[in-house]
């Protein structure tokens, strides 16, 4: 197994490799961060600009492959991702925004799936009936309404909410309040800031999960294996959950590790809305900003975080399906 | 009993009355008990009367054989005794198990008895497993349900018992093993000994060896003997093949429509059928035994739509024998004069009994069609199709990025045959002997194919242009298994039908009429041109798909298991059908069949296939009569036959084991790892088995005639491959079972 995850590890960073490679050059090739700084008041000189870039390690003279060079080299010996046209440095920047996303997005997901698959178990075993179809046509009108506009339905709730009481509860955009002293109103404050942005989001994403599983679900319902549980003497549900839930559950093991990955490397629209900074707006504003390294950066991690997904996808399928265990 | 189940008095009195009266007459003794079993079905079109009034007592240790088409609810009627329906199907009746009623019980109350003292093994064993769990795990689970107390060392110490019962090598590792590890015939030893671990008084086993080969079947009808001797169960032994049941059966039932139409003693129903329904299924199966040919008995037209309650015999519509007093109210059972427990639902049931009944004119059997290549001596007609050395090596590669070569699969390795005009040639073998990959190799024809494939004249070593290969395709046509599968639903059949003429070029006025001709041709009605695939039933797509096959006039039709997926009704039509045309038409067939007796049936010549090669080859009389190659003998003699008494007494090679992979074909010859002959070798002989290849050769002439000619007799269109074919049997592997064995109380 250990050597299988190995060499699997190693096809994926050839891959991630080539990804991030090609999105330098690309990046190299059409940001151009020069051009932004001539639209500063006073206008600097050509000369100025071309210094002020060249002292950052952006200098626009170089060709994009001495400049890649360059970069790489950075990277390999002093794991060094460069810097923003406006100074700041990456590595820097980088554990910030990571942090934050993964803050945003960690108890969301893991809310997101326990709901959706429960929800998926519950209405599969009533099919059709009231329940069933409540739960199912949510998960559809989720799909269907747009994330910007379902998150903002979330914080006029919240907001709603507050004026009912009267009081600031929830706090519908931010991380944090800033200068708090640690303890416990440090805590409360955090929990009224993480509230809004995580049921958001647990909302939204928890139909997908539900109705893929339910569908999964329902496929192996009727199942000869079941069939056969049944006539040795199981009940129909006891069926089920011992023997259907657990083959149902493979491909779901499969689209989870898959999803993970895409939450915590764009969820631009939750980060935008929520102000908190993460990754995802971060990627947008870097190409925005004409900053090479800072969307060279943004699309390494997705691709690591994508890589790590997929072989997480490998391990779940392997730990419920002995089918494709490795020899 | 069955006095109470005439049409008359079954309005004038309830349902309860009934019950009563019939659980007055049930033997106090028998283990299991229906009475008047009801099973509707609530469907968009309506309700469909699945099974209507079924009957019958079960002795213990006694075994009935279930019968009937598909549709004709035997499977409907396993699932309502095991309460295993959906809870939409309203059941009504009495299903008594030792004296306790079983029908109305909850699922839970029911969880008592299935697995318990009602046990079920079902058709598919390939899906009836639950993937995720290992095999040890789902027995250890049905003794825990039944037996909570019982330790975990005992239920281990059981399932090996009862994997070891079933006979599945070295059971103590097995237990460890996920299905997917296990081939078709030992999944489905394992479903019996699932279904056998708590020692049942009742088995049902709903087509068990339907989907298995032949030699796996006759294992796995071993194994059920077995687990039936073992327990001492009875059981209901569910099939639409009368030869599977023919010799386990003590009581056999017909059903149809959902309602049996005879029973009886096992004898009675195969010797002296009262019912003209049965008398038809009889006639309609080709019988691997016999040589003498004659035609199949077809029965026309389909089993009636559940849907609407039969006025008359619901057999009446395809009876050859109707008359008005048919229509007249449904028959009921009755009993017939002389037999024992013989009762048949047909009102001239007293009138077909005798010797005298032959149930070819009964039915108006075709006569047999007469080639006129029949007279001409095979060596004086052309040839059509020719394999020389035909050779197909998949590579077995392992590695991700850099694939190294671990072995090869010889799929099919040297296979040499001819087929003259006018000629059936059938492959026979077990799946996985590489009947399909040769059919795909003379398909695929390709100039760099390994060997050399000749069709009317044209080889593939020519075939470079699209010309060539389009002009073969004009020899060459096929018909597939699925003709649901191979006929494209969204194509009317005169669509289907143009398109191979359209591509050779023809106009669209000659089109319409080759179609009209055709038509008529595979006996289909001509105005029915317009109708999409599924308003057909399967032996008429499986006519369109000959009717298209034969389109562009082809000299030779490949024909990949063309009646498997068929009823054995309908099967019959479908195999009078292919007769008639190769007679009439001049056609070449290449048959590649699994069941034995329609390819001794319909065929000229044989040739057995086993990993890859032929292993005998001939004249396909020659060949069945007087098999020389032991694998050809065990295939023969696996063949279940529909005749009680020869089924008995028979002498059966129970071969062991499953086809081994080809990945592990032996250096010698091929079958030596389940030869019964290389088993009773000494080992000197055995070694030859096992470092020479034996080669094709033919069968000398034996000394006998020799001395009566005076000239050397030439040698018979016989071929074998195996060096000891006269070699003793290993006796494990022979199976008798002594008919008074089977008739012990």
């Amino acid at each position: 197994m250990l050597k299988y995850l190995a060499r699997r590890g190693i096809t994926y960073l050839v891959m991630i490799f080539l990804t991030t490679s090609a999105g330098y050059f690309l990046a190299v090739s059409t940001l151009k961060p020069a051009l932004l700084e001539q639209e500063r008041i006073p206008r600097p000189t050509p000369e100025q600009v071309a210094t002020s870039m060249r002292l950052k390690g952006l200098d626009p003279e170089l060709s994009p492959w001495e400049r890649y060079v360059e970069w790489l080299t950075a990277i390999v010996t002093r794991w060094d991702w460069g810097r923003s046209p406006n100074g700041a440095f990456i590595n820097a920047e980088f554990g910030d925004r990571v942090w934050i996303s993964t803050r945003l997005f960690l108890a969301s997901i893991i809310l997101t799936l326990i709901i959706g698959v429960a929800l998926g178990v519950y209405s599969a075993a009533r099919q059709y009936k009231f329940q069933d179809r409540v739960i199912t046509s949510y998960s559809y009108l989720a799909y269907i309404v747009p994330a910007p506009i379902a998150y903002f339905l979330v914080q006029l709730g919240a907001i709603n909410i507050n004026e009912t009481v009267g009081q600031r509860i929830f706090f519908v955009t931010g991380i944090s309040t800033p200068g708090m002293e640690p303890g416990w109103e440090q805590f409360v404050d955090m929990l009224a800031h993480y509230a809004v942005p995580t049921i958001a989001i647990t909302l939204v994403g928890w139909g997908s999960y539900q109705i893929a599983q339910r569908q999964y679900l329902l496929d192996n319902v009727n199942a000869d294996f079941v069939r056969t549980a049944r006539a040795k003497g199981l009940t129909r549900n006891q069926a089920i959950t011992r023997h259907a839930l657990r083959v149902s559950f493979i491909p779901v093991a499969q689209s989870i590790a898959f999803t993970i990955p895409a939450i915590f490397a764009g969820g631009f629209f939750a980060e935008k809305i929520f102000a908190w900074p993460g990754v995802g707006s971060w990627s947008i504003d870097a190409i925005s900003l004409q900053d090479v390294n800072a969307a060279t950066a943004t699309l390494a991690y997705g691709s690591v975080i994508f890589a790590l997904g997929a072989i997480l996808a490998d391990f779940a399928t392997t730990l419920v399906d002995p089918r494709v265990r490795v020899q | 009993m069955s006095s109470e189940t005439t049409a008359g008095p079954a309005e004038s009195t309830g349902p309860v009355e009934r019950l009563h009266i019939a659980g007055l007459h049930a033997a106090t003794d028998a283990v299991l008990s229906v009475r008047d079993l009801n099973v509707r079905f609530n469907t968009e079109n309506g309700v469909v009367h699945a099974v209507r009034g079924v009957d019958f007592d079960l002795l213990p240790g006694k075994t009935l054989g279930i019968v009937g088409e598909s549709g004709s609810g035997k499977s409907v009627t396993s699932l309502a005794i095991m309460g295993l329906l959906p809870a939409t199907a309203e059941i009504s009746g009495s299903v008594r198990l030792k004296g306790r009623e079983l029908l109305g019980l909850s699922d839970k109350a029911m969880c008592e008895y299935r697995g318990n003292e009602l046990a079920m093994v079902f058709q598919d064993p390939l899906s009836s497993l639950t993937p995720v769990y290992t095999v040890g795990t789902q027995i250890t689970e049905a003794l825990t349900i039944h037996n909570p107390t019982m330790s975990r060392q005992a239920k281990e110490a059981r399932a090996v018992e009862l994997l070891a019962m079933v006979g599945i090598p070295s059971p103590k590792d097995r237990l460890r093993a996920f299905p997917h590890e296990f081939s078709g015939g030992m999944r489905q030893r394992v479903m019996i000994a699932i279904a056998i671990a708590n020692n049942p008084r009742v088995l049902i086993a709903d087509e068990p060896t339907t989907a298995l080969d032949v030699t796996i079947q006759a294992q796995v009808l071993e194994v059920l003997h077995r687990a039936q001797e073992e327990t001492g169960a009875a059981v209901v032994m569910i099939t639409h093949d009368l030869g599977v049941v023919a010799g386990m059966a003590d009581e056999i039932m017909v059903m149809y429509a959902g309602k049996p139409v005879e029973t009886g003693e096992v004898d009675e129903i195969y010797y002296n059928p009262r019912m003209p329904y049965t008398m038809g299924l009889l006639g309609a199966v080709p019988r691997v035994d016999v040589a003498e040919k004659t035609s199949l008995v077809p029965i026309e037209g389909m089993p009636p739509n559940l849907l609407h309650q039969p006025t008359g015999c619901s057999f009446a519509p395809r009876c050859p024998l109707v008359s008005d007093a048919c229509l007249a109210g449904e028959p009921a059972l009755a009993p017939v004069a002389g037999g024992v427990q013989h009762r048949a639902a047909c009102i001239k049931a007293e009138s077909l009994g005798g010797a005298d009944v032959d149930v070819q004119d009964v039915f108006a059997a075709p006569p047999v069609p007469v080639s006129r290549f029949d007279s001409i001596p095979r060596t004086e007609r052309s040839t059509v199709l020719q394999l020389k050395d035909v050779r197909k090596h998949f590579p077995l590669t392992r590695g991700a990025l850099f694939k190294r070569r671990i072995g090869t699969v010889k799929a099919v390795d040297g296979l040499s045959f001819d087929i003259r005009e006018g000629e059936c040639f059938s492959i026979v073998g077990e799946s996985g002997s590489g009947k399909t990959t040769t059919l795909l190799e003379i398909m695929e024809f390709h100039k760099d194919q390994d060997g050399e494939v000749v069709i009317g004249g044209i080889s593939n070593k020519q075939a470079v242009d699209a010309k060539t290969k389009s002009a073969m395709r004009r020899e060459l046509q096929m018909v597939f298994q699925d003709p649901t599968g191979a006929l494209d639903p969204r194509f009317t059949v005169y669509e289907v039908l143009a398109e191979p003429l359209q591509n050779v070029g023809m106009d669209r006025p000659a089109i319409r009429k080759r179609i009209m001709e055709l038509m008529k041709l595979v006996g289909l009605q001509p105005d029915h041109v317009n109708r999409f695939p599924n308003q057909f039933s399967g032996g008429q797509r499986q006519r369109i798909g000959i009717a298209r096959a034969l389109a562009v006039n082809p000299k030779l039709v490949v024909l990949d298991e063309p009646v498997s997926a068929l009823d054995v009704s309908v099967q019959a039509g479908v195999i009078n059908l292919l007769d008639k045309l190769r007679a009439e038409l001049g056609l070449s067939y290449l048959l590649v069949a699994h069941d034995l007796s329609v390819v001794r049936h319909i065929s000229n010549r044989v040739a057995v296939m086993y990993l890859g090669k032929i292993v005998e080859i001939g004249e396909v009389d020659r060949v069945f009569d007087n098999p020389r190659h032991p694998y050809t003998r065990a295939l023969l003699s696996a063949i279940p036959v529909p005749d009680p008494q020869l089924e008995r007494t028979r002498e059966r090679i129970i071969l062991q084991g499953d086809l081994p992979s080809p990945l592990d074909a032996p250096k010698g010859c091929n079958f030596a790892t389940r030869c019964p002959v290389f088993a009773a070798l000494p080992p000197a002989k055995q070694e030859k088995c096992l470092t020479l290849e034996p080669p094709l050769e033919p069968v000398a002439p034996s000394a006998a005639t020799q001395a009566l000619e005076a000239a050397p007799v030439p040698s018979p269109d016989q071929r074998f491959a195996c060096f000891f074919p006269d070699g003793e049997l290993d006796e494990d592997m022979l199976v008798v079972h002594e008919p008074a064995d089977h008739h012990a109380p």
